[in-house]
């Protein structure tokens, strides 16, 4: 029956819990992008690791690895492939995995590839469902392409721009023969920001999209169901005067605020 | 003369073969657990490639400590699944006591988990320590299995805020104990989200694989020791209140008769949790020490009545239903390690030294009994132990207050006065907390080590 001391007895457990999980923390790597990863436990990423520095090596062209971005569901890190300072590809290296993740990802990191060659940017949209997912993607894409413009001191290299005109002839002198790419101003809403890009072709929109919507939550839901109505109503429109979609109010109007200042630079 | 001196070695020879000290495997049990602890750090550095950012460390702080709460939550529950090696070989007392102590430390490891995760989920989100609130409804809305965890950790909270010393003192046992059931459902509900959130199960089917081989072991332990086993012992035995026996005032001796009662490995020393089938008594059990070793028709137990429950023991009527647990309980012969035995017994806790005084093999003058009550009339079943002592040439001694109310001494001098062998005994010692801390400390100054000090205190 020895004393027992509660008061020294806690201080103690605290003191070496504490202690325990800072000293655990500390040993880990933190990233530092190139090596940190290279001296990953995952075998993905120190074939990743590699393949990023031959990358930063050619300048121009190759692979770059973003930084791993931890999100609730798990790890996402992304790898451009860029040629002629264009984006060819993109892949996710570290998705969400397991459960319903699985099903997740799956859905939705081939979208945010797409998304990414198309916007040759990181300004891509959540895919609605994998709020999460997009984000870490999102964060990694641009922490990739950070790299590839510092590695590449080439100024044609792809540089993230809200209001870039990215068209397939740009620069070509036929403007109002091609088609062309713009993209509105950010229109902020109560629920978050809303951002329209049109692909404007022979004097009409061809194309509507919403590269920025409210995300999160119920919006995801609202979002999803409100922006394809509003991208096919301003294709039949061709115009910003279109109807609000019901119980999307707020968006709707963000959508057309930022529509009409996408017509306005497509017409100036 | 050197004939009985021969004869008291044979004896002594005889006895010592009978006693083979076995070691508690408590060590054993600790460093598994340890191990097990270290197990679960290794599957977060595993899975875990880099720490970059403050964000990532609070996030990773967060998964740390709840691998680690979860983890021994199911060591909090498996301590009280009344498996047989912890009961009879630890002990019931002391495993009480890890219970509650991890007990504690997993509720205190769950608040730093959720306070930390949330507020690494709010920085991620762009938010600060000031959003965490609303991190949190938002967390539990948006992800799988969120809902039951809140609910199972609210629960656990609660029933951690009513073992707190104070505020248990002031709610009804019976209310305590059943608050304290629900516990099983707050491990259920909490248990999901682990393998559904939880990067490293998500990650790692060996992982989880594992966590469903923890939890599900430790639920088979539960049903089959807390369940299974006891309705099979009153099955067995079928157990009955044979008669009531007031022994001195305020304590009362139940027998209770049954079948093949010698047949349930009851040893002297040990504990039944008894439940009388009685109006008002049956929704709560509560532990009595046998006070005679088990006899083939008869089990005995005497209680001094201080609370409730033991003060409606004497109302009971012969024929009443009884369902028992047990045995239970580690002060046994199986402790000792010497041939000569020094038995303390404060009070009420004489009943297991008295069980023991009469069973313990030994020869002439290898066992004595201390036995410290307030006046004479208070040295329940006195004439059974002058009997046992006669008949053994066993020593019994008392201690008692003086007429003018003065406490004995029980000091180290004193107790070498009385057995100037004292540091070649082995000491069992039963009693209130304070007594027993008291004759703890005598025994210790006495020279009798601490490895053969065998007590039994139910004090957190």
């Amino acid at each position: 029956m020895r004393k027992s001391h509660p008061v020294r007895r806690v201080v103690l457990a605290t003191a070496a819990t504490v202690s325990g999980v800072v000293l655990i923390l500390s040993l880990k790597p933190s990233t530092d992008p190139a090596s940190a990863q290279a001296g990953g436990t995952v075998p993905q990423q120190t074939a990743a690791g590699q393949e990023s520095a031959q990358g930063g090596a050619e300048a121009t062209g190759g692979t770059v690895t973003g930084d791993a971005i931890q999100t609730q569901y798990g790890a996402v890190q992304v790898r451009l492939t860029a040629a002629n300072g264009k984006i060819t590809k993109a892949e996710a290296v570290q998705a969400p995995k397991g459960g319903q993740s699985d099903q997740i990802t799956a859905n939705a990191v081939p979208k945010l590839n797409q998304a990414t060659i198309t916007a040759q940017s990181a300004e891509i949209d959540a895919v609605s469902g994998a709020t999460y997912t997009s984000d870490g993607y999102k964060k990694s894409l641009q922490s990739a392409i950070d790299k590839a413009n510092a590695a590449a001191t080439a100024p044609a290299s792809p540089a993230p721009s809200q209001s870039s005109e990215q068209g397939a002839d740009q620069g070509s002198g036929s403007a109002e023969a091609a088609a062309k790419t713009v993209t509105g101003d950010v229109a902020q809403t109560q629920y978050g920001p809303v951002q329209v890009r049109i692909t404007v072709s022979g004097g009409k929109i061809t194309k509507a999209e919403a590269v920025q919507q409210p995300t999160g939550g119920q919006s995801d839901q609202i979002s999803g169901n409100a922006v394809p109505k509003l991208n096919q109503e301003a294709v039949a429109a061709g115009s910003a005067d279109i109807d609000a979609v019901s119980g999307a109010t707020y968006t709707s109007t963000g959508y057309k605020e930022s529509l009409q200042s996408a017509l306005d630079q497509a017409g100036g | 003369m050197t004939t009985t001196l021969a004869g008291g070695r044979a004896a002594r020879r005889q006895t010592m073969r009978r006693i083979r000290p076995r070691r508690s495997p408590a060590t054993v049990l600790l460093l598994a657990v340890w191990a097990g602890a270290v197990g679960v750090l290794y599957l977060w550095w595993h899975n875990t490639p880099s720490v970059a950012d403050d964000n990532s460390k609070i996030l990773n702080a967060g998964r740390i400590t709840g691998l680690l709460a979860g983890y021994l939550m199911a060591l909090v529950v498996l301590q009280m699944a009344r498996v047989p090696a912890l009961e009879r070989r630890v002990g019931s007392d002391r495993v009480a006591r890890w219970h509650a102590m991890s007990g504690r430390y997993t509720l205190c490891l769950t608040l730093a988990h959720v306070v930390l995760i949330m507020w690494g989920y709010a920085l991620q989100a762009g938010k600060g320590f000031g959003d965490i609130v609303q991190q949190t409804i938002d967390s539990i809305n948006q992800l799988p299995d969120m809902g039951k965890a809140a609910i199972g950790t609210g629960l656990l909270f609660l029933i951690g805020l009513m073992s707190i010393g104070g505020v248990r003192r002031r709610i009804p046992y019976d209310t305590w104990y059943h608050v304290h059931l629900m516990t099983y459902a707050a491990v259920f509900l909490t248990f999901w989200h682990q393998l559904t959130t939880g990067n490293d199960f998500a990650v790692e089917p060996v992982a989880k694989t594992v966590w469903y081989a923890l939890y599900g072991s430790v639920t088979a332990l539960v049903i089959w020791y807390r369940i299974f086993t006891p309705i099979r012992l009153n099955l067995r035995h079928r157990m009955y209140v044979e008669a009531v026996i007031e022994e001195t005032p305020g304590v009362v001796s139940v027998l209770i008769g049954g079948r093949k009662l010698h047949r349930m490995g009851a040893e002297a020393g040990q504990f039944f949790r008894w439940r009388f089938l009685a109006p008002g008594m049956r929704f709560s059990s509560h532990p009595y020490s046998l006070s005679a070793a088990p006899r083939p028709g008869m089990l005995r137990i005497t209680v001094k009545a201080i609370g409730d429950h033991s003060e409606r023991l004497r109302e009971l009527v012969p024929g009443t239903k009884v369902w028992a647990e047990g045995p239970y309980g580690a002060l046994t012969a199986q402790r000792r390690s010497r041939g000569k035995v020094l038995l303390v017994a404060g009070g009420v806790g004489i009943t297991p030294m008295r069980a023991l005084f009469e069973t313990l093999p030994g020869a002439a003058g290898d066992i004595t009994l201390l036995y410290r009550a307030n006046s004479t009339q208070d040295l329940a079943l006195w004439d059974e132990l002058a009997a046992i002592a006669d008949e053994r040439g066993a020593r019994l001694m008392y201690a008692v207050n003086s007429p003018d109310g003065e406490r004995p001494d029980i000091s180290a001098d004193t107790l070498r006065r009385k057995l100037p062998d004292i540091d070649k005994h082995d000491a069992f010692l039963c009693g209130p907390p304070g007594f027993a801390q008291g004759v703890y400390d005598a025994l210790r100054g006495a020279g009798v080590p601490a490895r053969r000090i065998h007590h039994e205190s139910f004090e957190m």
